[in-house]
């Protein structure tokens, strides 16, 4: 009797089973095509840095992927080109770059019908100023904000300031449904609490809408039906999913499951074959090593002349074979694709190096070389690249010990100056080259490195020349002279530009790389 | 009425006697539960780093308004002490604090990757089981011949493959070459979740009946279920086949073959019932490693479970995340210990009064 009434058990079970699952109620899946033969659905394979769909409080990379194809700003850029270009308004400014005027165009409209107006950029701007909790905040240090009528704004700073159209065009300064935000507990000042809704919502004006917000798993845009601006969504749906393994981003490409895979390294886009797109180019990051100026932290590193036997001991090519596509060797503190970029980097020459070592007063200590050994940047690899510096310095007679650590407890004596001689990495808060001034003497990155303003005053007046500068033309100028001038005698070694790789399958067209929202989504479209 | 009283007092003494075995074994857990929050809590204040820093990174972190704001927030402005008491009281109401990174409640992000790494490693604990029970047993029952050599070639192999590199092959061989399976993630995208009743994703479609979703489910569930069982089946595997191999030796399984049982009804009715206890043992441990395994299991497979999650917090230096994970790590743990002194208790009555 037992086995019968068993094997009827396990009908009944398998039974039920089939059946619940038989009454398909369907899945909201949506696989269909937009009714011309062209994808429906792009689906986007990266490693997420995401944090909120408040554009406001944002400022990680995958928070600008997304919220720039959601949300309008000021200016925007257009390919690869840095210059800024007119998005929601034109942008006129005063001699002494201290005076921008911003004229809307009054046709534009958020996703709710209604129209983008002074009132809105008031206060998405001001609100960021306000919010001193949030990571964006710093962005309008400096920066007032005036309506002075319906459709015009005047932006206005202290100093000359010729980085603010790069500024305004950062995801965080995006332009909000000002109603629609206050209504939803939006505010002026800390007291904001419009994050929730606008991680559910959209309260912009950009071609798609965000339809749901996982900030472990995935991140949906539909279209944006209102949109009138002047790049329409190709998609009906965008899903930019996590995933933070590169191979499985490369799995995922190759197996059809995603389209577009944005974190491979350079070994692996030369993988793959002809039936993908690659865009490998330089980013706008640097890995440098910083030789430390400050006696008391480092008295063998201390001098000039140290960190000039450094930066002739290496052979950049060979450290350069280390970092795949893409990538190219640094030629200065100020990556290639921005204004002041010097056309060509160090080479190495062993006689200068061993030179520079005798005057430096260098004894064959042995110095440890700090470096983050859990962050690769554009996919290079902190600890082969260090293994190399190690060994190439040795050569020279330069002893050196690998001390990696984690990124989270080695920042700590790289950003308070006290690691004698460590290897980091450098990328612009915004598309804009003051975002490399940091590493003058006396300037924030400069200190890092034991390196006071009085250490070396005709490069601190460069940097002063540089930021206040007020044409494009002088500005170039002067960028090119500190750019060239901490070349000759800085205390850092820009090693190499990490390339920046994303690869498609050939569905996909418009891949570009951009330095803030690394891909943008406005730009792609099916291929015909 | 002896007849009828003393089993009735024994009843009565076995009731009495689990009962304080089991009061005994929950007291015991919450105070470890404590101590494992105090340790964990304390762990990560004392890891070198600034939260502040690492959480709001170069640009914010120059900005004092901002690192002032986001101390206060955070509650980062406290003394240690000060936090700890603050976080006990806050725990008691199920309030685990906000991530720095995520700005959410922990309570809230952990009961999204508790499921998504419960059900993973429910399926493969349950594999595992059914696995290793029948190649332990049957390496045991033909103990030198050639099948107990392959098994204990397969299970030393499945002990020493790295668990990560196996996930990309598996996943490179099982998704890309064969397409057997569907891609990385819980759901393909073009997918929708299912309303929540149990986080269990395949349960939950089927109490839907949606079989567009359940199969899906299953499609992406398949490959770090196997790849996450594997090391634990070849675990138990060999533990097993120890057990089995120590009970077949027994006085009482000697018996039962000497009266004639057939050697399956012996292993079935007498040694896998005396090997049960060391196995249960066996595999409250093996889910522990299970549950480690999943951190570059789910890296993988881009599984949103607690791995990740742990992987970020401690990445981040997100203090009161990584304690979260650490409270939940220690749950489980206590969890499965009790309930498996709870089944020894109830299947060995010695164990109850020792």
């Amino acid at each position: 009797m037992a086995r019968p009434r068993a094997r009827a058990a396990a009908a009944l079970i398998a039974a039920t089973a089939l059946a619940l699952a038989g009454c398909s109620g369907g899945n909201s899946a949506d696989n269909g095509g937009n009714g011309e033969g062209a994808p429906s659905t792009l689906v986007i394979d990266t490693a997420f840095s995401l944090e909120t769909g408040d554009p406001g409080r944002n400022y990680v990379p995958t928070g600008n992927l997304v919220l720039h194809a959601v949300y309008d700003t000021l200016l925007t850029f257009t390919g690869d080109d840095t210059t800024p270009q007119p998005s929601l308004a034109t942008m006129e400014q005063n001699e002494d770059a201290t005076e921008f005027t911003f004229t809307l165009d009054e046709d534009r409209v958020f996703s709710d019908g209604s129209p983008v107006t002074a009132d809105d950029v008031v206060f998405s701007l001001n609100r960021v100023a306000g919010m001193t909790d949030s990571k964006a905040n710093f962005l309008m240090t400096g920066i007032t904000v005036e309506k002075v009528d319906d459709t015009t704004v005047v932006l206005k700073t202290e100093q000359p300031s010729l980085q603010l159209p790069a500024i305004v065009t950062n995801p965080s300064l995006s332009i909000l449904n000002a109603e629609e935000v206050e209504a939803n507990g939006g505010a002026v000042d800390t007291a904001d609490a419009a994050q929730e809704f606008l991680d559910g919502a959209s309260a912009g004006s950009g071609p798609y809408l965000l339809d749901s917000l996982d900030l472990t798993t995935q991140v949906v845009l539909v279209e944006n039906p209102e949109y009138n601006g002047p790049t329409p969504p190709a998609y009906d749906k965008i899903v930019v999913r996590n995933v933070t393994e590169s191979a499985t981003q490369l799995i995922n490409l190759k197996g059809g499951d995603s389209n577009i895979a944005v974190d491979l390294s350079g070994d692996q886009v030369e993988s793959l074959g002809e039936d993908f797109t690659v865009d490998s180019v330089p980013s706008a990051e640097t890995i440098f090593l910083l030789i430390n100026q400050n006696a008391e932290v480092a008295p063998a590193t201390a001098t000039p002349a140290f960190a000039e036997a450094i930066r002739y001991a290496l052979d950049y090519d060979k450290i350069l074979e280390l970092a795949g596509a893409g990538a190219a060797q640094a030629s200065g503190v100020i990556p290639p694709m921005f204004a002041g970029a010097l056309d060509e980097g160090v080479s190495q020459d062993l006689d200068r190096a061993q030179a520079a070592l005798a005057e430096s007063g260098y004894a064959g200590e042995t110095l440890k070389l700090q470096f983050p050994n859990d962050n690769p940047v554009g996919g290079v690899e902190f600890t082969p690249v260090a293994e190399r510096v190690q060994e190439q310095l040795k050569a020279v007679g330069i002893n050196i010990e690998l001390a990696p650590a984690p990124f989270a407890t080695e920042i700590d004596p790289y950003v308070n100056g006290t690691g004698a001689f460590s290897m980091w990495y450098w990328g612009p808060d915004y598309a804009d080259t003051s975002s490399f001034l940091p590493f003058g003497p006396g300037e924030k990155v400069g200190l890092r490195a034991g390196w006071p303003a009085e250490a070396a005053p005709e490069i601190a007046a460069q940097v002063a020349a540089a930021r206040n500068a007020t044409s494009g033309d002088e500005r170039t100028e002067a960028f090119t002279a500190y750019a060239t001038a901490m070349q000759e005698s800085g205390p850092f070694v820009p090693l190499i530009v990490p390339g920046n790789n994303v690869a498609s399958d050939t569905s996909v067209t418009g891949l570009t790389y951009n330095p803030t929202w690394t891909l943008d989504l406005t730009a792609l479209s099916p291929a015909e | 009425m002896t007849a009828t009283t003393t089993p009735a007092r024994r009843t009565g003494t076995g009731r009495h006697s689990l009962a304080r075995f089991l009061a005994r074994r929950a007291g015991t857990s919450v105070l470890l539960l404590l101590g494992v929050v105090l340790v964990t809590f304390l762990l990560t204040v004392m890891v070198p780093g600034d939260p502040v820093r690492a959480a709001l990174g170069e640009g914010a972190s120059s900005n004092p308004a901002t690192v002032a704001a986001y101390e206060e927030k955070f509650g980062l402005n406290k003394s240690v002490p000060e936090r700890f008491v603050v976080y006990l009281g806050n725990m008691l109401s199920g309030d685990l604090g906000t991530s720095i990174t995520t700005g959410r409640p922990v309570a809230d992000d952990l009961a999204k990757a508790v499921p998504a790494t419960g059900e993973v490693a429910f399926y493969a604990i349950i594999l595992s089981l059914a696995v290793a029970v029948v190649l332990g047993t049957l390496a045991a029952y033909r103990r030198g011949k050639a099948t107990d050599q392959v098994v204990r070639v397969v299970s030393l192999v499945g002990l020493s493959i790295p668990t990560f590199w196996m996930a990309i092959l598996a996943y490179n061989f099982f998704f890309l070459e064969l397409g057997w399976v569907r891609g990385s993630g819980r759901l393909s995208p073009t997918i929708t979740p299912p309303p929540r009743i149990t986080g269990f994703y395949t349960v939950d479609f089927l109490l839907n009946g949606d079989s567009v979703g359940f199969f899906d489910a299953v499609s992406h569930l398949a490959l770090p279920v196997f790849v996450l069982s594997l090391f634990t089946i070849a675990l138990l595997t060999r533990f097993i086949r120890t057990s089995v191999l120590e009970v077949l030796d027994a006085d009482y399984a000697r018996a039962a073959r000497a009266k004639g049982l057939t050697g399956p009804r012996v292993v079935f009715a007498y040694v896998l019932r005396g090997a049960a206890l060391p196995i249960l043992t066996m595999v409250g441990i093996a889910f522990g490693t299970l549950l480690s395994g999943t951190v570059l299991v789910e890296a993988v497979f881009a599984w949103p479970g607690l791995g990740t999650y742990a992987y970020n917090a401690a990445k981040g230096l997100d203090l009161l995340a990584v304690t979260g994970v650490g409270l939940i790590i220690g749950i489980i743990y206590l969890v499965i210990n009790f309930v498996i002194d709870v089944l020894y208790g109830l299947l060995d009555p010695r164990v109850r009064l020792s």
